[in-house]
């Protein structure tokens, strides 16, 4: 290791990369002050503007400036349609509209897909207003910062000073801060709450228009990922900084994050643990923060998720029975039918089911952690790599049913380490602590196959042995072979079904209730001798183990995998499956991961059909069916019910509680 | 179910908000069996005051005693574990679920549950699960709510979900109660039945009870003694009567107290 040393090109550098963080953690921040909605499709808002740029300049030829004017009102027709989406959602719980943007986030890259949008030449370069750049240093340590970095230099400056002016000349800045606080009585005081909450968006999705304009000649024309998971964390942990209500000290954060990120990793020389550091900056960045961003944003702690509340027969004893019968019937059925179709279906659908049933655990697995006991997690594939690094290195060696307890201890510890911060930071920021693990997992942690202290010699092998390529074989369990896709549909069903027994075990006998009681009243629950912090840890610990069997299985069915297998994006689509099939809901969870696995592939896998369905999925279920299709399942068990009832059976009338205890 | 009755003893307890003083020094004590009714003007201290008994709220000084134990330094839940039970006021209790279910949860305050001995429904779990089942079966017929049993807690009125938090009371048999305004948001009828009740639920419990109260008739009648606190401080205790007619207490929240006295006297004959 050379000593530690500050070139000026690396300084420059970060400002460039500091900057695009810096206008991105604008934009988070003037989100979350109007509507107390941490904003996943922030960056996905200006993108759509930023590739029809390219089209407009290279495919038809317009000059640069009237098409740039162009895309910016776009970008602001955008912004003004997702707020008119995202409000039908302002009084539900946040952690539910923060999911609801990810799923904004998924159809507005479809969008970019659109052949009136796309470029048809994607070799070329994206377009520049002028292409003079500079060089500082000369020979070897020469870096030469294009035109792109200039043109970040100048305007990015500019349109932070812009939002300055406007927030400090205009009275939109404080309409915007009263109706975050209470949107009712900022109404009342004569705020015009709609409209100063659609320029909000107006001004962010113009913000993400600029900064993703900046960001694309950089990444050439592939720039459909140009505001990925750790650009937004970086830009996340920049607003948080400035405790998600102070603009300039977000951007300054962001432009800080970017020089510091660009002096690490010239002294560093090690991805992973400049990965490391930034997973610890953002912490550290939480921890510090938590305190400020508690007070006042009472509300958005009650995490309840009022789903399933109703559609519930509260009928006489005779139909209560029925109802549970024929709910029992229905899994019954179900579990056959799934037991049966690895027999009809080919080896290639027999791969699929397998899938669907492992997908499944690891929904279920959430279930258990966020429908539950209310923790949001958005880095589960976190959990379900540690399970695959177990798999892969012991599966050859030991028993099939051994590898998979010790997968899911070792994953259950994880869990608990991940849980540690739900103590101290609640909601949305555990959701963005659990987001960064998920990347640590993938950037860092599955590309090293072995860590070593360089002061201390100490090895510690916690990666895939081999991350550009993993090949597992396939063992035996009990004696029979699982190579075929069929016997391995089966072993998963297996697996399944189990994890199913036991998770309605955990919650009809006793353990779950406590998570739902401290998700939906933590003081009340203490109060009630409940200890708070012993049964959130146990919910990342149960939620964990299922995540690591399901990572044994994961790794077992691809077989061939790499670190990219387990991305942050997988994590939100398992969160999709949740949502879609009703939060809370354990066949649900199930339900979802037959929707978004096994319909995307009825229409032939890929990622824009895998978009389609959770993006627009997410965003039909959460505002017009809270309660997915666990609540249609639920309807039709009662439809079912009321057929199969005799009709004299009827419902007791609610009486006066306080009359029948005092008389 | 009867638990032996605690001694509380509140010493000098303070809390301050920013500059503001919440509670500025408030001591009194809270004799074995009584019933003692904390009332005052909005914002004059109460629920700060059961928050730091509660263990909701960390006192910047001062000493909260169970009997012979200090409990500044105790969590909610191991308050809870010495028979410090407390009601809220919003009476929220867990919405989404039934109330079956959230009386249970007031005995797993008491009894832990096994991870590994419930997941794998080994005897002693099965057992130990029976016999909070048989609890909250024999708890809820005797308030009248088994009907509710299955019905979740969002779908009651205030009334009723009152009466489920009376019943995860009882379950979490306690030596001293705290009450956060039980009539409050209930309609005047339910709060009128509130006096007999509270009373049954004293003896049966045999708990001392910290009652905060808006409705003074109600108080009067109910309690053995009664504390006024104005500002974060107390301005007037002792026995009801007198309290009544001390001047102090009767410019701290009485007001004109003539019409007080009046209506406080009717309800205490009834």
């Amino acid at each position: 290791m050379v000593a530690f040393s500050i070139p000026a090109w690396t300084v420059v550098a970060g400002l460039v990369n500091g900057l695009g963080y810096g206008l991105l953690a604008l934009g988070l921040v003037l989100i979350y002050r109007s509507n107390r909605v941490l904003n996943f499709a922030h960056g996905q808002l200006g993108v759509t503007s930023a590739v029809l740029l390219s089209k407009l300049v290279v495919d038809l030829g317009i000059n640069y400036w009237p098409a740039l004017v162009f895309v910016l009102i776009v970008a602001a027709v955008i912004g003004a349609g997702t707020e008119l989406i995202l409000r039908r959602l302002f009084d539900r719980p946040r952690l539910l509209v923060m999911v609801a943007t990810i799923g904004l986030s998924q159809v507005l890259f479809l969008l970019t897909l659109a052949p009136f949008i796309r470029p048809k030449t994607a070799a070329s370069a994206y377009p520049l207003p002028f292409h003079s750049g500079f060089t500082i240093g000369n020979g070897l340590a020469a870096h030469h910062f294009t035109g792109a970095d200039v043109l970040t230099l100048i305007v990015a400056p500019l349109a932070a000073l812009a939002l300055a002016v406007f927030f400090a000349r205009s009275p939109h800045g404080l309409a915007m801060r009263a109706m975050a606080e209470n949107a009712d009585s900022a109404r009342l005081a004569g705020v015009w709450v709609r409209r100063t909450s659609t320029l909000a968006w107006v001004i962010a999705a113009l913000l993400s228009a600029v900064t993703a304009i900046l960001a694309a000649p950089a990444k050439g024309n592939g720039f459909v990922e140009v505001l990925g998971p750790d650009l937004l964390l970086r830009a996340l942990a920049a607003a948080l900084i400035g405790a998600m209500t102070s603009l300039p000290i977000a951007f300054a954060a962001g432009i800080g994050i970017g020089v510091f990120e660009q002096v690490m990793a010239w002294n560093v020389h090690s991805d992973p643990a400049l990965q490391t550091i930034m997973f610890a900056v953002l912490i550290a960045a939480l921890l510090v923060r938590v305190r400020g961003l508690r007070t006042g944003a009472r509300d958005e702690e009650r995490s309840s998720w009022r789903f399933g509340v109703a559609g519930r027969m509260a009928g006489a004893g005779g139909v209560e029975a029925l109802r549970r019968q024929v709910g029992w019937a229905g899994v019954a059925l179900a579990i056959g039918a799934a037991a049966v179709l690895p027999a009809l279906v080919s080896q290639g659908r027999a791969f699929l089911l397998s899938r669907i049933f492992v997908f499944a655990v690891i929904a279920v697995s959430i279930t258990v952690l966020t429908g539950w006991a209310g923790q949001l997690s958005l880095g589960h594939f976190g959990l379900v790599a540690v399970g695959a690094i177990v798999a892969s290195r012991l599966a050859p060696h030991w028993p099939l049913p051994l590898v998979l307890m010790v997968a899911g201890l070792m994953s259950a510890a994880v869990a608990i380490l991940v849980g540690l911060p739900a103590l101290r930071i609640k909601g949305l920021y555990l959701a963005v602590s659990t987001l960064a693990f998920a990347l640590l997992m993938q950037t860092a942690v599955l590309n090293t196959p072995c860590w070593k202290s360089p002061l201390f010699g100490f090895h510690a092998c916690t990666g895939l042995p081999d991350p550009a390529s993993q090949y597992i074989a396939r063992p035996s369990i009990f004696g029979i072979s699982l190579v075929s896709e069929r016997a391995f549909a089966w072993f998963a069903l297996a697996v399944l079904v189990v994890v199913l027994g036991i998770v309605r075990v955990w919650r009809d006998h006793g353990l779950a209730r406590a998570f739902v009681a401290v998700r939906e009243n933590e003081i009340g629950a203490a109060a009630m001798g409940i200890r708070v912090a012993r049964t959130k840890l146990l919910a990342f610990a149960l939620s964990g183990f299922l995540a690591g069997v399901a990572g044994v299985c994961f790794a077992l069915v691809t077989q061939r995998f790499k670190a990219d297998a387990f991305s942050a994006s997988q994590s939100i689509l398992v969160v999709s499956m949740v949502i879609i099939g009703g939060l809370g809901s354990v066949q649900g969870a199930v339900l979802g991961a037959v929707y978004l696995i096994g319909l995307p592939a009825a229409f032939g896998s890929g990622v824009t059909t895998q978009f389609a369905t959770s993006g627009i999925g997410l965003l039909v279920f959460i505002l017009y069916l809270p309660g997915g299709l666990a609540a249609v399942l639920t309807k039709l068990g009662d439809a079912v019910t009321g057929f199969l009832a005799s009709p004299s059976e009827d419902v007791l009338p609610a009486a006066d509680i306080v009359e029948v205890v005092t008389s | 179910m009867t638990g032996r009755a605690a001694r509380l003893v509140i010493d000098d307890v303070r809390v301050s908000f920013g500059g503001v003083r919440a509670l500025d020094g408030v001591s009194f004590a809270v004799e074995p069996g009584q019933i003692v009714g904390l009332i005052g003007p909005n914002g004059s201290g109460k629920t700060t005051l059961l928050d730091v008994v509660s263990g909701q709220l960390r006192p910047s000084s001062g000493r909260i005693v169970l009997d012979d134990e200090d409990l500044v330094d105790y969590l909610p839940a191991d308050r809870s574990a010495t028979g410090l039970v407390r009601s809220f006021q919003d009476c929220r209790l867990y919405p989404e679920l039934s109330v079956e279910e959230t009386v249970m949860v007031a005995f797993d305050g008491r009894r832990r549950t096994g991870v590994l001995s419930t997941t794998l429904r080994l005897p002693g779990a099965r057992r130990a699960e029976a016999e909070k089942r048989d609890k909250v079966d024999g708890l809820l017929s005797s308030l009248g709510l088994t009907r509710f049993r299955r019905h979740q807690v969002a779908e009651l009125s205030t009334g009723t979900r009152r009466v489920v938090d009376l019943a995860c009371i009882l379950a979490a048999e306690p030596r001293l109660l705290l009450l956060d305004e039980p009539t409050a948001g209930i309609a005047q009828r339910e709060a009128e039945a509130f006096g007999p009740l509270l009373r049954r639920l004293h003896a049966v419990t045999g708990a001392t009870i910290l009652l905060v109260e808006h409705d003074v008739p109600l108080t009067v009648a109910l309690c053995d003694r009664l504390v006024v606190m104005e500002a974060g401080r107390v301005v007037s205790a002792g026995p009801p009567q007198d309290v009544l007619e001390d001047p102090a207490a009767i410019a701290a929240y009485l007001g004109a107290s003539h019409e007080a006295l009046a209506r406080s006297g009717a309800a205490a004959t009834t």
